[in-house]
């Protein structure tokens, strides 16, 4: 008895410490939750960083790595002040003005007129760095000998859809589904992982990517000119903002020169117009 | 409906459980006899993988078995073979997920063994071969059955670990837990749909034969006693 009264008192203890450590500390400071393709990890850490010198009371808060979830989640409710996709089409389902051939559900989450360009971007075939012994040299080597395992992005993610883009177009899709030859990653991090870890003998993934992991991967080529559509990330500021003037701010701030200069040391283009 | 991933799920649950079957009940044997710390200390170390996230489990059996790690690089040069991105991964990630499982409700049923029977049967001149497979076994029939029937539901379900080391590719890799999770992401609910069924039947079948072999396990108890009443009849008579 005495014994379970003391366990009983230290469970008490350990929930009442819990919970003091876990209550939201209350700074002032203003939360921008931001959602942004995963291809934006670095790039806009970053800027979070440079933004937090300039404006020290809103701290951005990010979700990357959940490009299919940050739709269904921001239909479902979740808090988001910004959403930056790797694709127009994420953005299109969100985004009324879009027009019903894209907007097929009729979602409105898109604050009319905060939607803008930010950034553009490459498909490019990555191997491991020194394992590529058979000499992959090009997207159409995914069928020959040199390769046995290619991961690509699942569909539902925008690498996913930009490399079959580029392997319908050069005409080797169906042929590589009936090899069985495919891994399909969650989104283009595990894509980069995989071939970083020499899991798989080649991955296609943004030239972006290739660039944060420069010393564990390595480009082999580029996808062929009008190959796939322009990759450009739409932002926007959600309507159901609690900060909507905080939010345009940040996306102020996300289309100026300081910025531009940030993605583009990270590999990315500015987007055309 | 491909059925690969059935396939593929049953073969490498069926195999993991194997595996874990003899590893844990030799694992659960072993170190019932230990002194305590040593117990305490293998029982952490061999439990760990039970409440350790199954994607650190993955990142673990990566960084080894991977082409780059110290074991997958080895096994690459001597065999040419790749240990991960294979079908076969699955059943390295299933097995270490497993095995707490099994270990844990074997040793549980060893504890619980009741050792006069064994003293018993050593005053018989019975060997310690004989004893274990013909009197502790039978006796620990309960908690070896249950580990076992656990360890093959887990496998069957194991997502975290198997999709890190086996990525998802149709035809080859694909198991039914990670094909749900394609299809609900590419949006193809029909086909999650039939597949969560196909699961939910495995289980509900898994769970019927515990059922049905603990039914049939308790009446020969009952067959015993009568024997032993038919004797007290006959030393009687």
């Amino acid at each position: 008895m005495k014994r379970s009264a003391g366990v009983l008192r230290s469970l008490v203890l350990f929930f009442i410490l819990g919970s003091l450590v876990f209550c939201p500390v209350s700074e002032g400071a203003t939360e921008l939750s931001v959602f942004a393709a995963a291809s934006m990890t670095e790039s806009m850490t970053r800027v979070a960083e440079e933004y937090g010198k300039l404006v020290p009371d809103v701290t951005i808060v990010y979700k990357f790595r959940l490009q299919r979830n940050a739709e269904t989640q921001i239909e479902q409710g979740a808090e988001c002040d910004l959403f930056i996709s790797a694709g127009q089409k994420q953005m299109n389902e969100l985004d009324v003005s879009a027009g019903p051939k894209v907007n097929k559900t009729g979602l409105d989450f898109v604050k009319p007129g905060t939607r803008f360009n930010i950034v553009s971007n490459k498909v490019v075939l990555i191997v491991p760095k020194g394992r590529n012994t058979k000499g992959i040299s090009d997207f159409r080597d995914v069928t020959t000998d040199k390769v046995s395992l290619v991961a690509l992005g699942n569909s539902d993610v925008p690498v996913g859809q930009y490399s079959e883009e580029v392997y319908r177009n050069i005409g080797l899709w169906d042929q590589m589904k009936e090899m069985n030859r495919i891994t399909y990653g969650s989104n283009v991090k595990e894509v980069l992982s995989q071939v970083a870890a020499a899991a798989v003998d080649c991955g296609v993934v943004y030239g972006t990517d290739a660039a944060s992991a420069a010393d564990r991967v390595e480009v082999v080529a580029h996808a062929p000119e009008g190959s796939h559509r322009p990759i450009v990330y739409p932002a926007a500021v959600m309507r159901a903002t609690r900060k909507p003037v905080e939010a345009a701010a940040f996306a102020s701030f996300l289309q100026s020169p300081q910025c531009a200069a940030i993605f583009e040391s990270y590999g990315f283009s500015k987007p055309g117009k | 409906m491909d059925l690969f991933p059935l396939y593929n799920s049953l073969r490498v649950a069926a195999i993991s459980t194997v595996i874990t079957f003899f590893t844990g009940i030799a694992a659960a044997y072993y170190i019932a006899k230990t002194p305590r710390v040593v117990k305490g200390i293998l029982d952490c170390v061999l439990t760990l993988p039970m409440v350790l996230p199954p994607t650190v489990v993955g990142f673990f059996l990566l960084k080894t078995i991977g082409p780059l790690g110290p074991v997958g690089s080895r096994v690459l040069e001597l065999f040419g073979a790749r240990l991960v991105m294979v079908w076969y991964s699955a059943i390295f990630a299933t097995t270490i997920v497993t095995f707490p499982l099994m270990y844990r409700t074997a040793r549980g049923a060893f504890e619980a063994f009741d050792e006069t029977l064994l003293y018993s049967g050593q005053t018989l001149g019975l060997s310690n071969t004989y004893l274990f497979w013909r009197v502790i076994m039978p006796n620990c029939r309960q908690g070896i059955l249950a580990g076992t029937v656990l360890a093959f539901a887990r496998a069957l379900g194991e997502y975290g670990a198997t999709t890190m080391v086996t990525g998802y590719i149709p035809g080859r890799t694909a198991t039914i837990s990670t094909s749900v999770y394609q299809f609900w992401r590419e949006g193809n609910d029909a086909l999650a749909y039939r597949w969560v069924a196909v699961n939910l039947i495995i289980s509900a079948a898994v769970l019927i034969v515990v059922n049905l072999l603990e039914n049939r396990y308790r009446q020969p108890k009952r067959a015993a006693k009568d024997v032993l009443s038919d004797e007290e009849d006959v030393v009687r008579s």
